[in-house]
């Protein structure tokens, strides 16, 4: 098969595109115009930005969901237009909605569901099931039914399938905006373990989560507007303004304190803060 | 109006193996004008307790009752006319080819006449700010836009409660404060609003009264200062940080909403 040299030597963690553009049928603007972006393997890039902006347009591009009007694109080493399926072996997506994805009545057959439609042998299956259902922490589930589940655990089962088809890329597409604060550290907990291991590119509204991120994009317009380091784009007022977004509560408080923002994660963390502070302040009377 | 629950238990599949009691007799009251906020995390009954107030689901006992009168007793199109239900992802149901003709679908099958009808669709999209987009497709839009159109047409029923489930999820911080703006200008016209919502940030904005729902049971129910200082795993992380502090200082009080406590904060900081 000629090609095949170049396929194998094409990293099959990275994300090549240039000149992407892409319009909904019947729509005025284009979602996407002219999006150029290099993710290397094992890089965990944030994705922000305003509803509308193109984040869900460029996830469902690098999957072969949708197909570019125009441009160059690369995922995993190959062309997701042309080879959809292949895309979509090496590349994990996961969604809003941890309802939407769950089949089968127990957590293993879920687990297993989209293996068995790719003809792997059953010991070897058995063991990708038990190996993926230990990486999202929930060992011991393998009988539950999903519909018994939390949120939290209901998308680290999703996790779990996709993890189970061994992907070099994972595409999370707002994974927490559905959970309430302990389903949404539960599932941050498990992507962020990935990390290194897993091309990851995190489409969310929530800043917070992406404090770790190697760098964020922010896309509006249907652009990438900037592509930053998170500690950056925390403290770059202008930048946040002009593209809608707003910092973690916890954020804004130690910001409207005069407090440094980047290390104050926690409740406890800025009450620690806010305690040094006043006590110097009497300290100083 | 008054929208009461008194004592509803619901049980799924009864008499069966799956037997499920979602709801332990639940008692709570959406005031004429207030905000009632109810969180809780999966599996409290939250969706069912909802679908039991305009009597989507029917309780295995208790009554639901509006200005005192047992909704039983009511026609189902009037009591549903009264309680708008805006379930999650509302703008999923969109269908028409466009935005005014979207909204006009529910007020036309009431019987009102044209001048009425436009009247309704005018006014419900001038409240959630879509006068705009009247002749546009609802498919065209941005999320929060269609969210916002969807919202408008239960509106246009004219209901004197509205029930929101989980109606920010997955919109952006600006979409997420036009609804937030939007849910207390419903609040200022006399109808009562119930916020259902895993948000507690969002809850705690514009919540006057909040009720945690735990297992099927009211866990508590009262003031956002009282019952998320009572149960800080339910409170943002803005109040849980106050509340880390207080505990070695009684005197910072139990601010809720994020302006009132940076100002309380504030003050402490610079004495």
């Amino acid at each position: 098969m000629s090609g095949s040299v170049l396929r194998i030597l094409a990293d099959p963690g990275s994300i090549s595109c240039e000149s992407l553009t892409y319009t909904y049928p019947g729509a005025a603007e284009p979602a996407l115009s002219g999006v150029a972006l290099e993710v290397m393997a094992g890089e965990y890039v944030g994705v922000v930005g305003p509803n509308g902006g193109g984040k869900s347009t460029l996830l469902r591009l690098l999957n072969g969901l949708l197909s570019a009007d125009s441009g160059k694109i690369r995922v995993a080493g190959r062309d997701p237009d042309t080879e959809p399926f292949e895309v979509r072996r090496r590349v994990g997506m996961l969604f809003q909605n941890p309802e939407n994805g769950l089949v089968a009545p127990f957590v293993e057959d879920d687990v297993a569901f989209g293996l068995e439609n790719l003809g792997v042998l059953r010991e070897e299956m058995r063991a990708r099931v038990r190996e993926a259902i230990r990486a999202v922490g929930l060992a011991g589930y393998e009988q539950r039914e999903p519909h018994t589940l939390s949120g939290g655990e209901k998308q680290r089962v999703a996790l779990a399938g996709l993890l189970a088809l061994e992907p070099e890329i994972l595409l999370l597409d707002e994974p927490t905006s559905m959970l309430d604060a302990a389903g949404r550290r539960e599932v941050l907990d498990r992507t962020r373990r990935l990390r290194g291991e897993k091309t990851i590119l995190h489409v969310t509204h929530h800043l917070g989560e992406l404090l770790d991120a190697d760098r964020v994009l922010v896309m509006n317009g249907g652009r990438i507007v900037a592509d930053v380091a998170p500690g950056r784009l925390i403290s770059d007022a202008d930048l946040l303004a002009e593209n809608r977004l707003v910092l973690p509560p916890l954020a804004r408080l130690a910001a409207g304190l005069g407090l440094g923002s980047s290390k104050l994660r926690t409740p406890e963390d800025l009450a620690r803060a806010i305690g040094e502070k006043i006590r110097r302040r009497a300290g100083t009377r | 109006m008054r929208l009461e629950l008194r004592d509803i238990r619901h049980v799924y599949s009864p008499g069966t193996p799956f037997e499920l009691e979602a709801l332990r007799g639940v008692s709570l009251a959406a005031e004429p004008g207030e905000v009632l906020g109810i969180v809780g995390g999966t599996g409290s009954g939250k969706s069912t307790l909802i679908q039991h107030m305009n009597l989507l689901l029917e309780p295995a006992s208790g009554n639901v009752l509006v200005d005192g009168v047992d909704a039983a007793t009511l026609k189902k199109s009037e009591l549903r006319r009264k309680v708008g239900l805006v379930f999650q992802f509302p703008e999923a149901a969109l269908f028409a080819p466009t935005v005014a003709e979207d909204v006009a679908f529910a007020p036309r099958r009431l019987s009102l006449d044209e001048d009425e009808i436009e009247d309704r669709v005018r006014d419900s999209l001038s409240l959630v700010r879509a006068e705009h987009l009247r002749e546009r497709s609802p498919f065209a839009l941005s999320g929060g836009e269609q969210r916002r159109v969807a919202i408008a047409g239960v509106l246009a029923m004219g209901p004197e409660v509205l029930v929101l489930d989980e109606p920010a999820s997955g919109l952006d911080p600006a979409a997420r404060e036009d609804l937030l703006r939007l849910i207390r200008t419903l609040k200022q016209t006399g109808a009562s609003v119930v916020l259902v919502s895993h948000d507690t940030d969002e809850v705690a904005e514009v919540a006057d009264r909040i009720c945690v729902l735990e297992r099927g049971e009211v866990r508590a129910i009262g003031t956002p200062s009282k019952v998320l200082y009572e149960n800080l795993e339910f409170a943002p992380a803005t109040v849980q940080t106050v509340a880390a502090l207080g505990e070695s200082d009684q005197s910072i009080g139990r601010p809720v909403r994020f302006e009132e406590t940076l100002r309380t904060l504030r003050s402490l900081v610079e004495g």
